[in-house]
């Protein structure tokens, strides 16, 4: 156990090096996330403009909501995951993982958390000129349990997160390009993982369809907890849900390995 | 000029043939196309299911804006995207060498390489968006109305041309620049809102600094409200400027071009 940990160590130290340094790169994304809240703060400004509330909640509340949800995907996100697994199968990279005693999966994984560090850090650096600038709107419920809460939920989220993004670079093994498919995921976790505006917000069948799909648990549950869009009862619920998706994605992974390596051929590496 | 067409057209032959080769690509970019826009029109259609109103715009106002920011992006896509894209990786990966070595202007050459004929069908519907939006509105705009909105259209796609082409310079600067286009897709977040939203600094920054909100908000005036010769001017003067600052960005960040690096 202690043997397999050092070894990921290892992965996870290279993978915070390689990321570092696409450090620029990850900071000029997010100095333009800040445009993003900008976009937001206009929009949902004029909307509430003629109103006191919309779906029940504040101007501040909804703008705290965009700015966590902006942290969130800086935090357990993933980025670009899956090209880099499509490219190293592409590549025949990949060979030298099947035969050396290293699980793929918690290679990459690894890797995945570094990268988040990284992510997560200099997501940090815009939050220290939004935060002054929108310190007279942002409200947080004072509720303890959303905060003791919050950290297993974002880790649930990234597993989810990663797990999907490692299922898209599977794919690479029966399609030669999968960018096609990594978008079209893309419009659809923004719009069901309640990136472009609350889910709450959507007629109550949908919102409550979108409760049992894995999407609102990429970084909607989470948001939501920490931005008290969510009560006590429904957030345990949530939480069975959420390790339900995160079982059957994994297994998902298993599988899409096993069966994209009898179809690989190993070429080049 | 001629030979810069004739150019233009091989390479959209090129395209043509290429899509017809990979037919399942052409439908599920055409598809993942319309999922996006399909995402932008909903954000609208949910927020106005809680207010009457965005900044005095109605619903269908809205729509017409929205449709019309969509149609120049679609035409970006089709037109564009793919060849600038892939010159962001080509100046990381060294490849940009061919584009140096052909006898012709570069950022041409590097810009019209590739047509994506998914945007380009997309653009219709972006089209059919604005066209239902005004049939709502009950809109009868006079033939050089639409003219002067076909010509709007044409100066927004030469300014999201230049946005793009600025960010995709910035990898000359920097070790890659994979992920830095999808900057771009945040200021283009800007052009489906409508002018009177922004005040104070937000006006001065994204309504006369960059011109963003301008792109969208012309055409779509000329539509609900016909002829305005402020709109007009301010979006022909923005293209000019834009454009050359491209032009002038993509030629220092070209000095810097050091063949095949990482």
């Amino acid at each position: 156990m202690l043997h397999a940990f050092a070894k990921y160590r290892q992965s996870f130290l290279i993978g915070l090096q390689s990321n570092l340094v696409y450090r620029m790169n990850f900071a000029v994304r997010g100095f333009f996330s800040l445009f993003h809240l900008a976009v937001v703060f206009i929009l949902w400004g004029a909307a509430y403009s003629h109103n006191e509330s919309i779906g029940g909640f504040s101007f501040g509340q909804t703008l705290t909501y965009f700015l966590v949800m902006l942290v969130m995907q800086f935090f357990v996100g993933a980025f670009n995951e899956d090209y880099q697994i499509s490219e190293e199968i592409r590549s025949g990279l990949i060979n030298q993982f099947i035969l050396k005693p290293i699980n793929y999966f918690s290679y990459r994984f690894s890797i995945f958390l570094a990268a988040r560090l990284v992510t997560g850090a200099l997501i940090l650096i815009p939050l220290l000129v939004a935060v002054p600038l929108l310190k007279d709107y942002l409200t947080l419920p004072s509720e303890a349990w959303r905060y003791l809460l919050l950290t297993p939920a974002m880790m649930l989220s990234a597993l989810i997160q990663f797990s999907i993004a490692y299922c898209f670079g599977m794919l690479t093994f029966w399609f030669l390009e999968i960018q096609g498919f990594v978008i079209l995921s893309m419009a659809i976790e923004s719009l069901l993982g309640g990136q472009m505006f609350p889910l709450d917000l959507l007629p109550a069948w949908i919102f409550h369809a979108a409760k049992f799909l894995p999407f609102y648990y990429q970084t909607y549950f989470p948001t939501a907890i920490l931005t008290g869009r969510i009560e006590f009862a429904a957030t345990i619920q949530g939480f069975g849900i959420q390790l339900l998706w995160v079982l059957v994605l994994l297994a998902v992974n298993q599988l899409l390995w096993t069966r994209g390596l009898r179809r690989h051929t190993a070429v080049g590496g | 000029m001629t030979k810069y067409f004739q150019i233009w057209l091989a390479s959209a032959r090129y395209s043509i043939t290429r899509t017809l080769m990979f037919r399942f690509d052409f439908f599920l970019w055409a598809l993942v196309e319309l999922f996006w826009m399909g995402v932008n029109l909903l954000l609208i259609s949910v927020i106005y299911e809680h207010t009457d109103s965005i900044a005095g715009w109605s619903k269908y106002e809205m729509l017409l804006l929205v449709g019309t920011s969509l149609l120049v992006q679609r035409f970006l896509m089709g037109f564009f995207w793919s060849s600038l894209f892939e010159m962001g990786r080509n100046i990381k990966s060294g490849a940009f060498d061919f584009f140096l070595a052909q006898p012709g202007n570069i950022l041409f050459m590097a810009s019209t390489r590739k047509l994506d004929l998914d945007g380009l069908c997309n653009s219709l519907v972006a089209m059919g968006v604005v066209a239902y939006a005004a049939h709502r509105l009950n809109l009868h705009p006079s033939a050089l109305d639409l003219l002067l909105y076909a010509v709007m259209i044409l100066c927004g796609l030469i300014i999201h041309y230049s946005m793009l082409v600025m960010t995709i310079s910035l990898a000359f600067w920097i070790t890659s620049a994979q992920g830095i286009e999808g900057s771009y897709f945040t200021l283009a977040e800007f052009s489906r809102l409508p002018r009177e939203a922004f005040k104070g600094i937000a006006s001065v920054l994204f309504v006369w600094l960059l011109p963003v909100v301008v792109v969208s908000n012309a055409p779509a005036q000329i539509l609900l409200h016909g002829f305005q010769p402020v709109w007009v001017l301010a979006l022909v003067a923005a293209t000019f400027a834009w454009f050359g600052t491209a032009v002038f960005v993509f030629h220092r960040g070209l000095r810097r071009y050091a063949s095949a690096s990482s």
